[in-house]
Protein backbone atom coordinates (compact mmCIF):
# COMPACT_ATOMS: atom_id res chain seq x y z
CA UNK A 1 0.00 0.00 0.00
CA UNK A 2 1.06 3.62 -0.48
CA UNK A 3 2.58 5.73 2.27
CA UNK A 4 0.53 8.60 3.70
CA UNK A 5 2.92 11.03 2.06
CA UNK A 6 2.50 9.45 -1.36
CA UNK A 7 -1.28 9.33 -0.95
CA UNK A 8 -1.34 13.01 -0.01
CA UNK A 9 0.77 13.86 -3.06
CA UNK A 10 -1.61 11.91 -5.31
CA UNK A 11 -4.53 13.91 -3.88
CA UNK A 12 -2.72 17.15 -4.64
CA UNK A 13 -2.01 15.98 -8.18
CA UNK A 14 -5.70 15.18 -8.69
CA UNK A 15 -6.59 18.67 -7.47
CA UNK A 16 -4.06 20.10 -9.86
CA UNK A 17 -5.51 18.02 -12.70
CA UNK A 18 -8.99 19.43 -12.08
CA UNK A 19 -7.58 22.96 -11.76
CA UNK A 20 -5.70 22.76 -15.04
CA UNK A 21 -8.40 21.05 -17.10
CA UNK A 22 -11.83 22.60 -16.59
CA UNK A 23 -13.82 19.89 -18.46
CA UNK A 24 -12.64 17.16 -16.09
CA UNK A 25 -15.23 16.89 -13.34
CA UNK A 26 -13.79 14.00 -11.32
CA UNK A 27 -10.74 11.78 -11.12
CA UNK A 28 -9.71 8.90 -8.92
CA UNK A 29 -6.62 6.77 -8.34
CA UNK A 30 -7.22 3.09 -7.63
CA UNK A 31 -5.00 0.07 -7.14
CA UNK A 32 -5.20 -2.64 -9.81
CA UNK A 33 -7.09 -4.81 -7.32
CA UNK A 34 -9.75 -2.22 -6.63
CA UNK A 35 -8.74 -0.17 -3.59
CA UNK A 36 -9.27 3.59 -3.82
CA UNK A 37 -6.11 5.60 -3.05
CA UNK A 38 -7.18 9.18 -3.80
CA UNK A 39 -10.14 10.91 -5.39
CA UNK A 40 -11.32 14.38 -6.28
CA UNK A 41 -14.53 15.71 -7.77
CA UNK A 42 -15.57 19.20 -8.65
CA UNK A 43 -19.02 18.95 -7.06
CA UNK A 44 -19.01 17.20 -3.70
CA UNK A 45 -20.81 13.84 -3.67
CA UNK A 46 -21.83 14.13 -7.33
CA UNK A 47 -20.46 10.65 -7.99
CA UNK A 48 -19.88 7.52 -5.93
CA UNK A 49 -16.22 7.49 -6.86
CA UNK A 50 -15.15 4.49 -4.78
CA UNK A 51 -17.43 2.23 -6.79
CA UNK A 52 -16.30 3.87 -10.03
CA UNK A 53 -12.71 3.30 -8.95
CA UNK A 54 -13.22 -0.41 -8.37
CA UNK A 55 -14.96 -0.73 -11.73
CA UNK A 56 -11.99 1.09 -13.25
CA UNK A 57 -9.63 -1.60 -11.96
CA UNK A 58 -11.88 -4.25 -13.48
CA UNK A 59 -12.00 -2.52 -16.87
CA UNK A 60 -8.27 -1.88 -16.93
CA UNK A 61 -7.64 -5.53 -16.19
CA UNK A 62 -9.96 -6.56 -19.03
CA UNK A 63 -8.10 -4.15 -21.31
CA UNK A 64 -4.77 -5.67 -20.28
CA UNK A 65 -6.12 -9.17 -20.84
CA UNK A 66 -7.50 -8.30 -24.28
CA UNK A 67 -4.33 -6.60 -25.48
CA UNK A 68 -2.25 -9.54 -24.24
CA UNK A 69 -4.59 -11.95 -26.03
CA UNK A 70 -4.20 -9.97 -29.25
CA UNK A 71 -0.44 -9.50 -28.70
CA UNK A 72 -0.79 -5.72 -28.93
CA UNK A 73 1.67 -4.87 -26.19
CA UNK A 74 0.50 -3.07 -23.08
CA UNK A 75 -2.92 -1.42 -22.77
CA UNK A 76 -2.30 2.35 -22.68
CA UNK A 77 -5.81 3.50 -21.94
CA UNK A 78 -9.49 2.64 -22.25
CA UNK A 79 -12.02 5.23 -23.34
CA UNK A 80 -15.72 4.99 -22.66
CA UNK A 81 -17.58 7.53 -24.83
CA UNK A 82 -21.13 7.92 -23.63
CA UNK A 83 -24.24 9.93 -24.35
CA UNK A 84 -23.54 12.33 -21.49
CA UNK A 85 -19.80 12.17 -21.01
CA UNK A 86 -16.49 10.42 -21.43
CA UNK A 87 -14.51 8.25 -19.01
CA UNK A 88 -10.82 7.52 -19.46
CA UNK A 89 -8.95 4.70 -17.71
CA UNK A 90 -5.17 4.51 -17.82
CA UNK A 91 -2.29 2.86 -16.00
CA UNK A 92 -0.14 5.03 -13.75
CA UNK A 93 2.19 2.06 -13.21
CA UNK A 94 1.81 -1.70 -12.71
CA UNK A 95 -0.06 -1.18 -9.45
CA UNK A 96 -2.17 1.95 -9.97
CA UNK A 97 -4.87 3.13 -12.38
CA UNK A 98 -6.14 6.67 -13.02
CA UNK A 99 -9.82 7.10 -13.87
CA UNK A 100 -10.91 10.54 -15.06
CA UNK A 101 -14.21 11.74 -16.44
CA UNK A 102 -15.89 14.65 -18.13
CA UNK A 103 -19.50 15.44 -18.91
CA UNK A 104 -18.43 17.42 -21.97
CA UNK A 105 -18.63 15.03 -24.90
CA UNK A 106 -16.38 17.17 -27.12
CA UNK A 107 -13.45 17.18 -24.66
CA UNK A 108 -11.87 13.80 -25.34
CA UNK A 109 -8.53 15.32 -26.39
CA UNK A 110 -8.22 17.48 -23.30
CA UNK A 111 -9.33 14.66 -21.03
CA UNK A 112 -6.74 12.28 -22.46
CA UNK A 113 -3.81 14.67 -22.70
CA UNK A 114 -4.20 16.15 -19.22
CA UNK A 115 -4.90 12.76 -17.66
CA UNK A 116 -1.88 11.18 -19.37
CA UNK A 117 0.38 13.97 -18.14
CA UNK A 118 -1.05 13.60 -14.63
CA UNK A 119 -0.55 9.82 -14.72
CA UNK A 120 3.09 10.28 -15.75
CA UNK A 121 3.68 12.70 -12.88
CA UNK A 122 1.97 10.34 -10.46
CA UNK A 123 4.20 7.49 -11.64
CA UNK A 124 7.23 9.61 -10.71
CA UNK A 125 5.69 10.44 -7.33
CA UNK A 126 5.04 6.84 -6.29
CA UNK A 127 8.39 5.67 -7.67
CA UNK A 128 10.28 7.85 -5.20
CA UNK B 1 -25.28 -20.43 -24.71
CA UNK B 2 -24.97 -22.57 -21.56
CA UNK B 3 -22.79 -20.95 -18.98
CA UNK B 4 -21.92 -22.00 -15.46
CA UNK B 5 -20.66 -19.51 -12.92
CA UNK B 6 -17.96 -20.25 -10.35
CA UNK B 7 -18.04 -18.09 -7.26
CA UNK B 8 -16.81 -18.01 -3.68
CA UNK B 9 -14.36 -16.10 -1.50
CA UNK B 10 -10.92 -15.01 -2.64
CA UNK B 11 -8.53 -17.95 -2.61
CA UNK B 12 -11.21 -20.66 -2.72
CA UNK B 13 -9.89 -21.96 -6.04
CA UNK B 14 -12.24 -20.57 -8.71
CA UNK B 15 -9.52 -19.71 -11.21
CA UNK B 16 -7.74 -22.99 -10.46
CA UNK B 17 -10.93 -25.02 -10.92
CA UNK B 18 -11.68 -23.46 -14.31
CA UNK B 19 -8.06 -23.99 -15.36
CA UNK B 20 -8.33 -27.64 -14.30
CA UNK B 21 -11.13 -28.48 -16.71
CA UNK B 22 -11.10 -25.87 -19.47
CA UNK B 23 -10.27 -27.14 -22.96
CA UNK B 24 -8.62 -23.84 -23.81
CA UNK B 25 -6.03 -21.91 -21.86
CA UNK B 26 -8.35 -19.99 -19.54
CA UNK B 27 -8.73 -16.27 -19.91
CA UNK B 28 -7.92 -14.77 -16.55
CA UNK B 29 -7.91 -11.20 -15.29
CA UNK B 30 -5.59 -11.69 -12.36
CA UNK B 31 -3.76 -8.75 -10.86
CA UNK B 32 -1.29 -8.52 -8.02
CA UNK B 33 -2.84 -8.15 -4.54
CA UNK B 34 -1.80 -4.81 -3.11
CA UNK B 35 -2.99 -5.12 0.50
CA UNK B 36 -1.00 -7.05 3.09
CA UNK B 37 -3.90 -9.18 4.30
CA UNK B 38 -4.59 -10.51 0.80
CA UNK B 39 -0.89 -10.88 0.01
CA UNK B 40 -0.54 -13.26 2.96
CA UNK B 41 -3.14 -15.54 1.36
CA UNK B 42 -2.20 -15.35 -2.32
CA UNK B 43 -0.19 -13.35 -4.78
CA UNK B 44 -2.87 -12.56 -7.38
CA UNK B 45 -6.59 -12.02 -7.43
CA UNK B 46 -9.29 -11.93 -10.12
CA UNK B 47 -10.81 -8.48 -10.64
CA UNK B 48 -13.03 -9.03 -13.69
CA UNK B 49 -13.59 -12.68 -14.59
CA UNK B 50 -12.11 -16.01 -15.57
CA UNK B 51 -13.31 -17.80 -18.67
CA UNK B 52 -12.93 -21.25 -20.16
CA UNK B 53 -15.14 -23.94 -21.65
CA UNK B 54 -15.69 -27.68 -21.76
CA UNK B 55 -17.46 -29.87 -24.31
CA UNK B 56 -19.83 -32.53 -23.01
CA UNK B 57 -20.28 -36.04 -24.45
CA UNK B 58 -23.28 -34.87 -26.45
CA UNK B 59 -21.03 -32.23 -28.07
CA UNK B 60 -22.72 -29.36 -26.27
CA UNK B 61 -20.40 -26.70 -24.99
CA UNK B 62 -20.52 -25.37 -21.43
CA UNK B 63 -18.94 -21.95 -20.90
CA UNK B 64 -17.30 -21.46 -17.53
CA UNK B 65 -17.09 -18.05 -15.89
CA UNK B 66 -15.36 -17.28 -12.62
CA UNK B 67 -16.32 -14.22 -10.59
CA UNK B 68 -14.06 -12.04 -8.48
CA UNK B 69 -14.37 -13.17 -4.87
CA UNK B 70 -14.38 -9.87 -3.00
CA UNK B 71 -17.66 -8.12 -2.37
CA UNK B 72 -16.37 -4.81 -3.74
CA UNK B 73 -16.57 -6.43 -7.19
CA UNK B 74 -20.18 -7.51 -6.74
CA UNK B 75 -21.27 -5.63 -9.89
CA UNK B 76 -19.40 -8.36 -11.78
CA UNK B 77 -21.52 -10.99 -10.03
CA UNK B 78 -24.65 -9.45 -11.55
CA UNK B 79 -23.06 -9.13 -14.98
CA UNK B 80 -21.65 -12.66 -15.05
CA UNK B 81 -24.73 -14.48 -13.75
CA UNK B 82 -26.91 -12.91 -16.41
CA UNK B 83 -27.97 -15.80 -18.66
CA UNK B 84 -26.21 -18.42 -16.53
CA UNK B 85 -27.68 -21.89 -16.05
CA UNK B 86 -26.21 -22.68 -12.64
CA UNK B 87 -23.72 -21.88 -9.90
CA UNK B 88 -20.69 -23.67 -8.52
CA UNK B 89 -19.95 -22.25 -5.07
CA UNK B 90 -16.46 -22.94 -3.75
CA UNK B 91 -15.84 -22.42 -0.04
CA UNK B 92 -12.30 -22.24 1.34
CA UNK B 93 -12.26 -24.37 4.48
CA UNK B 94 -9.05 -22.69 5.66
CA UNK B 95 -10.59 -19.24 5.97
CA UNK B 96 -11.42 -17.97 9.46
CA UNK B 97 -15.18 -18.61 9.21
CA UNK B 98 -16.12 -20.75 6.21
CA UNK B 99 -19.68 -21.34 7.41
CA UNK B 100 -20.19 -17.58 7.46
CA UNK B 101 -18.79 -17.46 3.91
CA UNK B 102 -21.28 -20.14 2.88
CA UNK B 103 -24.19 -18.09 4.21
CA UNK B 104 -22.84 -14.92 2.64
CA UNK B 105 -22.56 -16.31 -0.89
CA UNK B 106 -25.83 -18.25 -0.71
CA UNK B 107 -27.53 -14.99 0.31
CA UNK B 108 -25.71 -12.88 -2.29
CA UNK B 109 -26.65 -15.27 -5.12
CA UNK B 110 -30.04 -16.33 -3.78
CA UNK B 111 -32.07 -14.99 -6.71
CA UNK B 112 -29.80 -16.68 -9.23
CA UNK B 113 -29.80 -19.95 -7.26
CA UNK B 114 -33.58 -19.87 -6.96
CA UNK B 115 -33.99 -19.59 -10.72
CA UNK B 116 -31.21 -22.07 -11.59
CA UNK B 117 -29.31 -24.40 -9.23
CA UNK B 118 -26.16 -24.66 -7.16
CA UNK B 119 -23.56 -27.21 -6.08
CA UNK B 120 -21.04 -26.53 -3.34
CA UNK B 121 -17.39 -27.55 -3.29
CA UNK B 122 -15.42 -27.31 -0.05
CA UNK B 123 -11.75 -26.69 -0.79
CA UNK B 124 -8.47 -26.66 1.15
CA UNK B 125 -9.65 -29.26 3.66
CA UNK B 126 -6.08 -30.56 3.52
CA UNK B 127 -4.91 -27.22 4.95
CA UNK B 128 -7.57 -26.92 7.65
CA UNK B 129 -10.11 -29.56 8.66
CA UNK B 130 -11.60 -27.83 11.68
CA UNK B 131 -14.97 -27.45 9.95
CA UNK B 132 -16.40 -30.75 8.75
CA UNK B 133 -18.80 -31.54 5.91
CA UNK B 134 -21.43 -32.38 8.53
CA UNK B 135 -21.23 -28.83 9.84
CA UNK B 136 -21.85 -27.52 6.35
CA UNK B 137 -24.81 -29.90 6.01
CA UNK B 138 -26.17 -28.64 9.32
CA UNK B 139 -25.79 -25.03 8.19
CA UNK B 140 -27.68 -25.82 4.99
CA UNK B 141 -30.39 -27.70 6.89
CA UNK B 142 -30.89 -24.72 9.19
CA UNK B 143 -31.51 -22.64 6.07
CA UNK B 144 -33.96 -25.29 4.85
CA UNK B 145 -31.77 -25.80 1.80
CA UNK B 146 -30.39 -29.11 0.57
CA UNK B 147 -27.69 -28.72 -2.06
CA UNK B 148 -25.09 -31.17 -3.35
CA UNK B 149 -21.97 -30.73 -1.25
CA UNK B 150 -18.51 -32.12 -2.06
CA UNK B 151 -15.06 -31.93 -0.61
CA UNK B 152 -12.85 -31.13 -3.59
CA UNK B 153 -9.37 -30.21 -4.69
CA UNK B 154 -9.81 -27.55 -7.42
CA UNK B 155 -6.47 -28.58 -8.95
CA UNK B 156 -7.88 -32.02 -9.75
CA UNK B 157 -9.75 -32.25 -13.05
CA UNK B 158 -11.82 -35.17 -11.82
CA UNK B 159 -12.98 -33.32 -8.70
CA UNK B 160 -14.13 -30.28 -10.66
CA UNK B 161 -15.74 -32.46 -13.33
CA UNK B 162 -17.79 -34.17 -10.62
CA UNK B 163 -19.07 -30.77 -9.51
CA UNK B 164 -20.10 -29.86 -13.05
CA UNK B 165 -21.88 -33.20 -13.59
CA UNK B 166 -23.65 -32.87 -10.24
CA UNK B 167 -24.85 -29.41 -11.19
CA UNK B 168 -26.07 -30.60 -14.57
CA UNK B 169 -27.89 -33.46 -12.86
CA UNK B 170 -29.59 -31.00 -10.50
CA UNK B 171 -30.63 -28.80 -13.41
CA UNK B 172 -31.89 -31.82 -15.34
CA UNK B 173 -33.99 -32.94 -12.36
CA UNK B 174 -35.43 -29.46 -11.98
CA UNK B 175 -36.30 -29.33 -15.67
CA UNK B 176 -38.03 -32.72 -15.45
CA UNK B 177 -40.02 -31.78 -12.33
Amino acid sequence: MLSETATEQLKQQLESLLDRCQPICAAVVVTVDGYTCAMKQRTTDQYSLERVATMGSTLMSLGDTMTAELKMGSCENIISENQHGIIAFMHINHNLVLVSLTTETNSLGMLLSHSRKCAENMAKTVAV
Amino acid sequence: MDKIIFTGPMGAGKTTAISAISEIPPIATDVRCTDEESQQRKENTTVAMDYGYITLEDSSRIHLYGTPGQERFNYMWTILTNGGIGLVLLIDNARPNPIEDLHFYLDAFQDFIRSTGVVIGITRTDVDSNVTLNEYYSALMKRGQVYPLFEIDPRQTQDVTILIHALLAVLSQQAAA
